[in-house]
């Protein structure tokens, strides 16, 4: 039976060709959505865990601090438990910083003049203060008049869980509502081509064909479809990569210049391919099943 | 081998058939006849279990086909060949495929389906138009490529509706004769026509319908 249902399959994908082609594109596109998604999430993901782990504050001096009291506060500051390294930037070394991030911000600073931005503290705390908590503790504790601001990752890094959250909640439902909205899409595409050859699924079964018999060769035809789907989705989603790369590490150069874009796991590969197998399996099925309840 | 009791078949308020029993024994050959709307292709219908009775049991091989669940109904019209009125060939496939299909879908090899399609071909006077599509064939051809399809795998039984109805009177007979060389292998024909010149010509029992009632039946006079 194997044989048979095989050469039906490719027969038909190849009698069928643009409506598989359609079917096949409403799964790469599908797939495509739904890689980019992931890929936006598990780069996401490890920016929040590299930010988690950089346990750093800033603490910018008031202006009007003399620079040797800024040394004092240094050396106090080094002096706390939990310190590990303490680092004075000063308004000239921090200018240097920008300009060697931003060049384009040169003529601006020029203009501006020296002492636009603030001297500061860099403070290096030990691994065992990466909790948000603890972090806000520390920062608690160097809360000092003469600093005039305290900048620290963990309050972005709560924020951004929050918001991280609620990426997911959406992401879960915007997949819920693609998958559905794909695997309609697809048995759509299918029933077309279900419907073009109803007088031989019609003469099937008034010679005996068994259900499994007729539906199996549109299952393979589906799980082909979404083999093909989810390789266009996958080629899709390394331009996109590539396109994010280029730019968002432009747009973002300032807080993500060390971080290198991910692409996705293996495994997160391998489950794109297996949806898109599911999506196209799912839609021929469904199709084939609702043509069959209309048959005697 | 086959037995109706007490069958009813309604479409909504109409009657298709009414209180009908009979039985064919084995091997016999039998026609089903009567006018227009008289019950001959819902009768038929109901013994390929494409329809269930509103009333009554509808034997077929011991099986009864009144109240088979849908999973079992291939393996019922595996041993059942049919002659439609339509033909009901694929468009897109050839004669052999198209004859071949009732071999397929038992899973048979390619080999031997090809080797029984052509001997069957040649049984209906259709050798070497395997690769032919139906569309190419006159219509006498395209009936014997359908009795082809409802025989090539040996059915138990053998229904035809109305198989003379597009044919000439040359060509009619012809084609019955293909049905009583079928018989005479064994099979139970049963052919629904109201044909009555070939019924004469060929003359077996005749079951009659008028109104959906079974109102008359002739034994054979051969």
């Amino acid at each position: 039976m194997m044989p048979h249902i095989l050469r039906r399959a490719v027969r038909s994908l190849w009698e069928n060709l643009s409506l598989n082609i359609v079917a096949t594109g409403v799964i790469a596109a599908a797939v495509l959505l739904l890689g980019v998604f992931l890929t936006v999430m598990v780069n996401l993901v490890s920016i929040t865990a590299a930010w988690e782990h950089d346990v750093h504050i800033s603490a910018y001096f008031h202006p009007d601090i003399p620079v040797e009291r800024r040394f004092e506060l240094l050396e106090q500051v080094g002096a706390m438990e939990g310190v590990e390294a303490v680092h004075y930037v000063s308004e000239q070394e921090a200018q240097e910083y920008l300009v060697s991030r931003m060049p384009e911000a040169a003529p601006v600073l020029e203009e501006l003049g020296a002492g636009v931005l603030p001297s500061s503290l860099e403070i290096t705390l030990g691994s065992e203060w990466a909790q948000p908590d603890a972090v806000g503790q520390m920062a608690e504790a160097l809360a000092h008049p003469e600093f005039e601001d305290l900048d620290y990752g963990q309050q972005w890094v709560e924020r951004f869980h929050a918001f991280l959250a609620l990426l997911k909640l959406l992401g879960v439902i915007m997949g819920g509502l693609v998958g559905v909205a794909a695997i309609f899409l697809v048995a759509n595409a299918i029933h077309l081509a279900v419907y073009s050859r109803r007088d031989e699924l019609e003469t099937m079964r008034l010679v005996g064909a068994t259900d499994d018999a007729i539906i199996a060769p549109f299952l393979l035809e589906g799980l082909i479809q979404g083999l093909l789907g989810s390789a266009v989705a996958l080629l899709g989603l390394w331009f996109v990569h590539i396109w994010m790369i280029t730019r968002l590490q432009e747009a973002l150069q300032l807080t993500l210049a060390d971080h290198s874009f991910e692409r996705l796991s293996m495994n997160l590969t391998l489950a794109l391919v297996l949806v898109g197998c599911v999506l196209g399996v799912l839609g021929a099925w469904t199709a084939v099943r609702r043509f069959l309840a209309r048959i005697p | 081998m086959i037995r109706l009791y007490h069958v009813t078949k309604t479409y909504g308020e109409q009657h298709a058939l009414n209180d009908v029993s009979f039985k064919v024994a084995k091997g016999e050959f039998c026609y089903v006849t009567g006018p227009s709307g008289a019950g001959k292709s819902t009768l038929l219908k109901l013994l390929y279990a494409a329809e269930k009775p509103s009333e009554g049991k509808v034997l077929v091989g011991g099986v009864d086909a009144s109240d088979l669940q849908a999973r079992r109904r291939p393996y019922l019209r595996r041993n059942i060949g049919v002659v439609f009125q339509d033909f009901k060939l694929i468009p897109s496939r050839s004669v052999g495929e198209n004859v071949g299909l009732a071999l397929e879908v038992l899973g048979h090899r390619r080999a031997i389906i090809r080797r029984r399609v052509r001997t069957v071909l040649s049984t209906v006077g259709l050798k070497g138009r395997e690769r032919a599509l139906p569309r190419t064939l006159s219509g006498g051809e395209q009936q014997r490529v359908a009795v082809a399809r409802a025989i090539v795998n040996d059915p138990a039984i053998l229904l035809a509706d109305e198989p003379t109805g597009n044919l000439d009177g040359a060509m009619a007979i012809e084609v019955i004769e293909i049905l009583q060389a079928v018989n005479l292998r064994g099979t139970t024909v049963l052919v629904a026509t109201h044909d009555v010149g070939l019924m004469d010509r060929f003359p077996y029992r005749r079951l009659r319908f008028e109104g959906g009632r079974l109102v008359q039946e002739r034994k054979c006079r051969l």
